[in-house]
Parts: C-alpha cells; structure tokens; sequence
C-alpha cells in the first residue's frame, strides 16, 4: 500500500494485487465478458457464411447496425421493449440478408475474391442508406425495465442486463449447435459443405441451403446489434468497429468450429477489457492485435482446427 | 425407362459425350464398358445433370431430363454411386445413409430394414464416421445410401475399382440381387469384362466418346473386349 492518505483516497477500496484493484479488475472481466457474448453472436454468423459458402461477408456489419436501428426503430414507434423485439429483429434482418444473397451474392459463389468486393459495397450503400433515411444523430436505445438493476457480489457490480447478454449469447450457441448438428436442415447443410455435386444427387437443393444460411447467419448479427444498443450508441458506422473483432474471433477460433468461435470470442473480448484496464484503450488493442499475430504465426489454422482425414 | 437420343454432353466447349443414342428397359442391366477416358464416367455425370452443358434428347419414364436441376433428377428415383464412393466422410454411417433418404419422394426419414441385411456390417458401424471406414466398407456404404432413397435405377460407377477382392465378389453379387430379385434397373460402368458378360442384358461400348458397338452380354466376345478394352 502507498503512503500517505492522499494517494490512497484518490483510489478505490478493496483487496489490492500490487496496485491493481481487485473489484477493478473483476468489472472490467465481467464488462469483457458481456462485450464478448455480443462478439460471439456477430462471429457465429460470419463463421457459419464463411464455412458454409467460403464468402467473406464484409457487410456483416451493417446486419449488425442494421439490427441496432431495427430495435431503435421498434422502440421509438412502436414502443416495443428489446426483449420484444428480438424475434421481430431477427426476422427482419435475415430477410434483407436473404435478399443480399439471392440479389447478389448467390451470383458470385464461384467468384470468391469477387464476394469480398460486393458484400463491401453492400455495407456502403447500407450505411448511406440509414444515414439518409435516418440521418447521422446517435440514437439511443433504453434497456428493459424488467433488466434494470444490479446483481452485487462482494465489489463486483453486475447489472442485470448485461447477465441477460451473457445468458441469451450462450442460449444462442446452443440453439445454432442444435440447428446444425441435431435437425435435418443442419445436416443437409453439413452435407453441402463436404460434397455439394453428391448432395445435389441426393435431392438437396444447395442454393436454398445457401439462402437459409446466409440469412440465419444476418439474423444472428440483427440480434447481437439489438442487444447492444443499451450498451453503446446506434450510429451508422457502429457495426464496423464490432465487425472487426469479429473477423479477428473467426481466424483465431478456427474455421467451421463452433466450439473454436465461442472460446475465441471470449479470449479476445476479455483480453481486450482487460488489456484496456492494465494499459489504456489504444495500447490495449495493440497489445491484442500483437497477442493474435503472435497465435496466427504458430497455430495458423487456429485454436481449434479441423483434425478430420478426408 | 431411360432413353438418349442425339446425345452431345460438354465440359467447357469440349463434347466429351457425342451423338450417342441408348435405350436402357425397365429392370433390365446395362453394362457401359471402354478404356480410360472414353467418357464412360462422364455419361452417368450426363444422366445426373454435373456436366457444364448437353445437348439431345434425355429422358427417363416420360420426363425430360436434359433441362431438370439435379436435385430434382435425385428424387425421380435415380440413385447415383460414384467414382471414388463420394461418401460424406465426416457424417456417421447413419447420416449418410440418412443422406440417402432426403431425395425420397414420400418424405420417409427411417433407413430400410434391408440394406442392413444386405450389409451387415454398417449396421455395426453405425455411429462411426464415413471417412474412418475402409474402401470396401465405404463402397458397401454408398450402395447403402443409394438403396434409402427407394431408388428406380442404379448408376454405379466401377464400384470395385481398388476393393480388396475377397470384397469384390461381394458386392457383385448385392449388384446382381438388387437387380435380379429386387427389380432395380442398374447401369454399371465397369472394367471387368468378365462380370459385365455374366450379368449384362445389354453392353454399351464406348470409343472416343461415341458409342462403338452395343448389343446383347453374348455379343461382348472376347475379340471384342480385344479390340476396345485392351491397351
């Protein structure tokens, strides 16, 4: 402990580690913890859209802001509360993926470079398209009321909300492990991504599969921006900065791994919270972007990779 | 059942089938035989719609083929076993099979009793995966899932190429029993002249991608498999 009694006022109590503050630490873990569940629902989709069809969806984003605006707009007509919404949200999200898909992307399967370049120019005119409709204000979303309040144990305060995040990300998991592995839309799914010329033999339609997918996955990334929007503020550009991360958990955690998505969203959300704590926010995501260069260079196809002979 | 007329079947601008005309009856087994490359493989791609390109008549019970997406040509009853097996290596036996099912036309899910008498041995194998089976019991498992679809014709394509041959006999004889005590139409691409002449009511010869000589199993004499099947 320093000395003297102004160094000491200037901090908060509490158990100290050298001179980190205990309860310091553990909300900023659990802060990291529920960033990193709104970084799993994003990444969920990106990696199903990626390892299904090999298309690097560089409009992921805008589903995201896309999905933020959605449950703003419910809010400030319609007066729906988020939890209300997250159906309507997920709804409405993969149907302007599905159109995506079926508009352009579905055009460019065998063109995957070119997929980059178009899912980029769609996220453009989606961004130009709400700053015109909706204009440039940051728009703010209240939280619902039945999640107000905190859950407090010994100096770590947990609001309500974010354990909501954090349950409902992990329910999300579930339900997409579910889907691909336990229903016969998964398998069908599974089947085209191993051997598409056979399945067709078999009376799969594989552009449908690719239709259902590529919308499921923007669903997904509807409901993370709906779930952030107590968090931060709804603005047009909001999804890119999210998409980033997002990209950075689908190399880390493998692709075609759900297990390898969740483990990574977790390690770059809390490495992110925790490096911002110790450091500060920029210095921070260097250090993560170093730590998952340094992983990249000896584990390059990720933590957690396909080990199957073919 | 299944007819061709005039048939031309491309990869890019290249004409890989050209001008062949067959006619393949009901319950009947067709034996397409020639030497590597003269598009023998290429004929049944033709008959699954996974050529770029045909041109022709293709046909089969009434239907058009020629202009039908693949899926849709899977669930008129065409069971198609590839080259090289083609199962789903990291499905289960039971998936695969499954597999099978999704181009039957009653919507069914369970896999009949019968294949599993047929093989044995996938009922042991069950929960392992496609990709952890050996060759012959791979072979075994796209046979399987070719019969779960309740298939009208059976397009197999060598299907003892690189088997153990304890194994072969095997499944020419499932080949046989499908056909003879079960009615299946099967067309066999094969390079075992032998086996072609013993089960064939029909042989289709091909040469340069053309169709060199057709006729009864009697007809395949041994100067004929001299002139068009030997190196």
């Amino acid at each position: 402990m320093p000395a003297g009694p102004a160094a000491r006022d200037s901090r908060p109590p509490g158990p100290y580690v050298g001179w980190i503050s205990m309860d310091a630490f553990f909300n900023q873990a659990f802060a990291g913890l529920s960033m990193a569940s709104i970084l799993l629902m994003v990444a969920l989709g990106l990696a199903i859209i990626y390892g299904a069809m090999g298309v690097i969806n560089l409009a992921h984003g805008e589903f995201v802001m896309l999905g933020a605006y959605s449950a703003w707009l419910l809010q400030t007509y319609f007066g729906f509360s988020i939890l209300v919404s997250l159906p309507v949200v997920f709804l409405m999200v993969a149907l302007i993926g599905l159109a995506v898909e079926r508009g352009v992307v579905r055009w460019l399967y065998h063109r995957p470079l070119d997929t980059i370049l178009a899912t980029w120019g769609i996220g453009i005119v989606l961004q130009q398209l709400v700053r015109m409709g909706v204009g440039t204000d940051s728009r703010y979303v209240a939280r619902p009321t039945i999640l107000d309040g905190n859950v407090v144990l010994g100096g770590v305060v947990m609001s309500n909300y974010r354990i909501f995040v954090v349950v409902f990300s992990i329910a999300v998991l579930a339900a997409t492990w579910y889907l691909l592995t336990r229903t016969e839309y998964g398998t069908r799914l599974r089947a085209v991504i191993q051997n598409k010329e056979i399945s067709e033999c078999y009376g799969i339609r594989s552009e449908r599969v690719y239709a259902m997918t590529f919308a499921y996955g923007a669903g997904l990334a509807g409901i993370a921006g709906a779930l952030v929007t107590p968090l931060v503020s709804v603005t047009p550009t909001m999804g890119t900065y999210l998409v980033v991360d997002a990209f950075l958990v689908v190399i880390l955690g493998g692709v075609g791994s759900l297990m390898g998505t969740a483990v990574a969203a977790g390690l770059v959300g809390e490495a992110t919270a925790l490096f911002s704590f110790l450091l500060n926010d920029t210095l921070g995501r260097v250090a993560v972007l170093c730590a998952i260069i340094l992983l990249i260079r000896f584990m390059p196809q990720g933590l957690f990779p396909d080990r199957v002979r073919r | 059942m299944l007819e061709a007329s005039a048939l031309f079947s491309y990869y890019g601008k290249s004409p890989i089938i050209q001008d062949v005309d067959f006619r393949v009856e009901a319950g009947s087994f067709t034996s397409i035989l020639g030497r590597n490359g003269v598009g023998k493989t290429t004929l049944l791609r033709t008959i699954m719609g996974l050529t770029d390109a045909i041109t022709g008549a293709l046909r089969f019970e009434g239907a058009d083929l020629a202009r039908m997406p693949t899926h849709r040509r899977g669930r008129l009853g065409i069971g198609y076993i590839p080259q090289g097996r083609e199962i789903i290596p990291r499905f289960t036996v039971r998936e695969n099979i499954v597999m099978g099912t999704y181009a039957r036309a009653d919507g069914k899910r369970s896999i009949p009793e019968f294949i599993f008498e047929l093989f044995p041995i996938l009922r042991d194998f069950l929960g392992r995966r496609g990709g952890d089976l050996s060759g012959g019991q791979q072979q075994q498992l796209a046979i399987a899932r070719a019969l779960a679809m309740g298939p009208r014709v059976l397009l197999l394509d060598e299907p003892t190429e690189g088997i153990q041959p304890n194994i072969v006999r095997q499944i020419e004889d499932v080949i046989l029993k499908l056909n003879r005590e079960m009615g299946i139409t099967v067309i066999l691409v094969e390079q075992n002249v032998g086996f072609a002449r013993r089960a064939s009511d029909q042989f289709i010869l091909l040469d340069k991608g053309r169709i060199a000589l057709t006729g009864t199993g009697e007809k395949l004499t041994n100067e004929v498999a001299d002139e068009y099947l030997t190196f």
